[in-house]
């Protein structure tokens, strides 16, 4: 018994297990107000922007792996969407089916205008960042 | 699409079996795009890999689908549920006291239940050899009854040895009293000898010292016990001990080892463990290599369990060594039996190195935990079903806004879980304060309930998942029936004349009788044993213990010269302490029987009485071929004119001379069983007994106890009065009736507890009818028959059913400790079942009483 038990609470999403109210309690656990990006979230987001209308997780995958080299799964990328959509800074519709994907939707992505606002606000911070390095300590 | 293009069909399953159902179009379509690519651009078989790949790594929380029955509204469900629950139980104190008071006594007495199983079950179960080492027993078959005995040839353990290969080890135990001495530390002890394999065999870890210095001979394995007795917590090693066998017979031992502390749950243990060949020493007259000396037991240690049954079938050898020589005990078969199992089987063996005490507790405390159970469930289902009433409104709202009836019962089943569940904590913590204390007073057992045990746990889990099921089932079925339009147009009856919880009630009824029964039968039998006669003068009587054959003389001497003392005698076997069993031949039979050695005045001394015939007369050679026999003997044999019939001992005539009246040899849990006297020569005595002046025992007890420390130093005094020789039986005796009263009274509590519940809810569902009556002038005889009227049939049938019931139970259960109990007697039936009226009577009056001084208005201006 006291192992189905814990094996449930292990493996469910948390805002759903409410049989304590506190540990849903917005104030403590609020995903909403986090505006700062994680690395990978951040080159998810920018590559969305690129590919503009046709930004859906397979898309994306190829782009991050052709710009930057890495090697990137797409269980990764859906991650990440998934999350910058919870956050609010992306939004999404169900595109066309296509052959090629055995008569399947695509999920496309869009930035919002908060997700704009996570990146500007990114971008400043690191070239403010950037602008204050003196000369001196890049002298090699 | 090319057939080769399928996707591989098993990570595909996998897929759908993890993926939320609405993100599968999306998340599946991505996977398929990156296959059918792959396929064209690497191979197949790398874009099934990678597919394969992909699944797996796809396993993450984002494509997770909920837990069925998990899901939000569900979780709201339940939250709910769990809140009415509190509130209902915060509206009516009273029925929840009822329902969660009852349910914790009732588990804390399964909790205590579960730990004497427990220490039970486990009883040297410590051993890590106990399913490969045997003990080995012995049959006999005496006129188509078998006896099993324990014990075994003493030549038998080497031949075996070297006989079968298959056994590993052995070990030959055997047990002798001995007086230990260190410095001013002097006590009679009590001497294991074994082979050095003992150690190994059994697990006993050592304290201090080597396992291997039981192989010489003058080392000494001493308990935890022992050592601290005799050398407090200090490391003994290297110490010597002075060991007497016997006067002249001493010899000096160094202690080389100590065993750690033994489990509480053991029985095989030993307080002086000494290499098997000082037994010799001890003991010279034993002949060890004549069949006819039997050992307190033989262990032997095979590999498997399938050697055993191998050499069990090949004792025939042994069977005819051990028959030739021993004529008058036949041996039918020897029988091997594990460590493991020895405990519970040790019932049905006699002098075995184990024993057990407790199958009757085995048999009786689950059936009292049952009937607890039984009674805190039904408590439970009654003011369940009663109490339906005050809340039909909320289940009719319930089934209003969509629950359907499986809903209904999961609420009132998860409310019941949960009362349970708080009862189950209130009863553990019941059962460690107080029941179980209560309980180890008792029983004398070194009963615990140690939280850290897996299985406590289980088994509490288990027992409160079974009695929330009992007890919730029904008054949940009950409650979900109703229908909604029902509900709320006013016209359903409920509770009220619900027939199962007449029978509920009534079979609490029953069981509190039995319970109420079981008290007064209890302590009738206390005090009819108490008084019973022990066939001889135990009151004036005192005895003391030598294993010096000249002591009888020196302490006769001296004590015929106190004046309060009327007569002292000599003999061999002494009531109470020792006794012997032999067989008797007339030409076509013979009987086994027991025998005691007495001298010629011991008789008279105990105030053994005669109905027929002479006692054996002194100086009088002859009398060593005669005996006295009991009146149980001659019942059991038949005998129409006992004096001058003449039986075979050992192929000697003995002639009966007189005919004793019976006498208890041991206490009353033991039936009385034919017995022979005989005639004892003095080199053999071994007790002294002494009849003294009434009221003079004390004085004579320091007497004998100074004169005995003049005359012999060096050994602890061993004697006492004849009437404390049963102290044990007599607290048994009170200790059981005590655990009897207990119960019963728990018993009746819950019982009228449930009443009481019952009553009150059926008197204030009553309360305006009962107002307008009084109004119109009914007085308490008008009310009280109102509502006795409803409880008379019911209580009626339950003490009719309940009390033959508890008659034969309770009896029963009697019969199994005391053979002899007293005749057919039902007065202890007729006082039980008149208690039960008066609790249920008063139970009752107490509500009538509230109601008759209400006044009338507050019942009518409810509402």
């Amino acid at each position: 018994m006291i192992k189905v038990i814990y094996f449930r609470i292990y493996f469910t999403d948390k805002s759903k297990f409410n049989i304590f109210p506190y540990i849903t309690d917005k104030s403590k656990f609020n995903y909403m107000s986090r505006t700062n990006l994680g690395e990978f979230e951040e080159i998810v987001l920018l590559t969305v922007g690129v590919l503009y209308d046709d930004a859906y997780a397979v898309a994306i995958t190829k782009e991050i792996i052709d710009q930057s080299g890495r090697s990137v799964n797409v269980s990764a990328v859906h991650k990440s969407l998934y999350r910058l959509e919870k956050k609010g800074m992306l939004s999404s519709r169900l595109g066309d089916a296509e052959s090629k994907r055995g008569g399947k939707r695509k999920r496309l992505f869009n930035i919002t205008p908060f997700g704009k606002n996570a990146l500007d606000e990114s971008m400043n911070l690191r070239m403010s960042l950037r602008q204050q390095i003196p000369d001196l300590a890049l002298k090699f | 699409m090319d057939k080769k293009l399928k996707i591989p069909r098993l990570p595909h399953y996998f897929f759908k079996l993890y993926c939320k159902p609405e993100m599968y179009e999306e998340l599946h379509g991505d996977l398929e795009e990156f296959f059918h690519e792959r396929a064209v651009d690497k191979s197949i078989r790398k874009a099934r890999l990678l597919y394969t790949w992909d699944v797996i790594r796809c396993f993450q929380p984002y494509a997770w689908k909920a837990p069925k029955g998990l899901n939000n509204s569900s979780i709201t469900m339940y939250n709910n549920y769990f809140k009415t629950t509190l509130r209902t139980m915060k509206k009516s104190p009273l029925t929840s006291f009822i329902n969660v008071f009852g349910l914790a006594v009732a588990i804390g007495i399964c909790m205590v239940v579960y730990s004497f199983m427990d220490n039970d079950f486990s009883i040297d179960h410590h051993h890590l050899n106990k399913d490969e080492v045997y003990l080995t027993t012995f049959s006999v078959d005496r006129e188509g009854e078998t006896e099993q005995y324990g014990k075994s040839p003493a030549p038998m353990a080497e031949m075996m040895l070297a006989d079968f290969p298959a056994i590993k080890n052995m070990s030959r135990v055997h047990d002798a009293g001995a007086v230990v001495k260190f410095q001013d530390k002097v006590f009679n002890e009590s001497i294991r000898f074994t082979d050095p394999a003992f150690l190994d065999m059994m697990t006993f870890p050592l304290k201090w010292g080597q396992k291997s210095s039981l192989n010489d001979m003058n080392s000494v394995i001493l308990s935890e016990e022992m050592a601290i007795k005799y050398f407090g917590y200090d490391n003994p090693i290297g110490k010597s001990l002075q060991i007497k066998f016997s006067e002249n017979n001493s010899k000096t031992f160094q202690v080389s080892g100590v065993a750690e502390a033994f489990p509480d749950a053991r029985i095989i243990e030993f307080g002086f463990l000494m290499n098997f060949e000082n037994l010799q020493i001890a003991q010279p007259d034993m002949a060890l290599n004549n069949w006819k000396t039997l050992l307190d037991g033989l262990l032997l240690h095979v590999e498997e369990p399938s050697d055993m049954q191998f050499i069990s079938q090949k004792m025939d050898k042994y069977i005819a060594l051990q028959n030739t020589v021993e004529k008058d005990w036949p041996i039918t078969s020897f029988d091997f039996v594990t460590i493991h199992d020895l405990h519970l089987k040790s019932r049905h063996i006699v002098d075995d190195i184990s024993y057990d005490a407790s199958w009757e507790g085995r048999v009786t405390l689950p059936i009292v935990a049952l009937f607890m159970i039984l009674l805190a469930c039904f408590n439970y289902i009654n003011i369940g079903v009663v109490s339906a009433s005050g809340r039909l409104k909320e289940i009719g709202l319930r089934k209003v806004i969509g629950a359907n009836r499986k809903k209904v019962i999961s609420q009132f089943m998860s409310e019941n879980l949960l009362i349970t569940f708080i009862a189950g904590i209130i009863g553990l913590f019941l059962a460690i304060s107080i029941f179980l204390p209560w309980f180890r007073d008792i029983s004398e057992m070194p009963l615990k309930l140690q939280l850290l045990d897996s299985d406590l746990w289980l088994f509490l889990g288990a027992v409160l998942v079974l009695t929330g099921v009992i007890s919730g089932l029904y008054p949940a079925f009950y409650i979900s029936k109703f229908s909604v339009v029902n509900i709320f147009k006013g016209s359903v009856k409920f509770g009220k004349k619900n027939p199962v919880t007449k029978v509920f009630l009534g079979i609490q009824l029953v069981l509190a009788c039995i319970g109420i029964t079981g008290a007064v039968m209890y302590a009738q039998n206390t005090a009819y044993q108490a008084e019973r006669s022990w066939g001889y003068d135990e009151k004036n009587s005192i005895y003391a213990q030598f294993s010096n054959p000249e002591a009888f003389g020196q302490l006769k001497d001296l004590m015929e010269k106190n004046p309060d003392v009327v007569s002292t005698a000599g003999t061999v076997h002494h009531l109470g302490k020792s006794l012997e069993k032999t067989v008797l031949h007339s030409p076509d039979h013979q009987y086994e029987v027991f025998e005691m050695k007495v001298g010629p005045d011991y008789l008279q001394t105990m105030g053994i009485d005669l109905k027929s015939g002479r006692t054996f007369r002194k100086n009088q050679t002859s009398d060593f071929k005669s005996i006295v026999v009991n009146e149980q003997f001659v019942q059991n044999i038949g005998l129409a004119n006992p004096l001058g019939t003449v039986f075979k001992i050992d192929s000697v005539r003995h002639e009966i001379i007189g005919v004793a009246k019976d006498f208890h040899f041991k206490n009353f849990y033991y039936e009385n069983r034919p017995t022979i006297i005989t005639l004892a020569d003095e080199s053999d005595f071994q007790f002294i007994a002494m009849k003294v002046r009434a009221g003079s025992n004390e004085k004579v007890y320091e007497d004998l106890e100074s004169n005995w420390s003049a005359l012999f130093p060096e050994t602890p005094f061993q004697g006492g009065y004849q009437d404390e020789i049963w102290v044990g039986f007599q607290q048994d005796l009170i200790n059981m009736r005590k655990f009897m009263t207990a119960i019963a009274v728990i018993l009746t509590i819950l019982a009228s507890l449930g009443l009481y519940g019952l009553v009150k809810l059926n008197i204030s569902g009553r309360i305006r009818e009962f107002s307008i009556r009084k109004v119109l002038g009914a007085g308490l005889k008008n009310l009280a028959s109102d509502v006795y009227k409803q409880y008379i049939s019911l209580s009626l049938i339950a003490i009719v059913v309940g009390a033959p019931v508890s008659y034969l139970l309770i009896r029963a259960n009697i019969q199994m400790m005391f053979p002899d109990q007293k005749s057919p007697d039902y007065s202890g039936v007729i006082i039980s079942v008149a208690i039960l009226v008066v609790v249920l009577v008063s139970v009752i009056a107490s509500q009538i009483g509230k109601v008759l001084k209400s006044n009338p208005v507050n019942g009518l201006k409810t509402e």
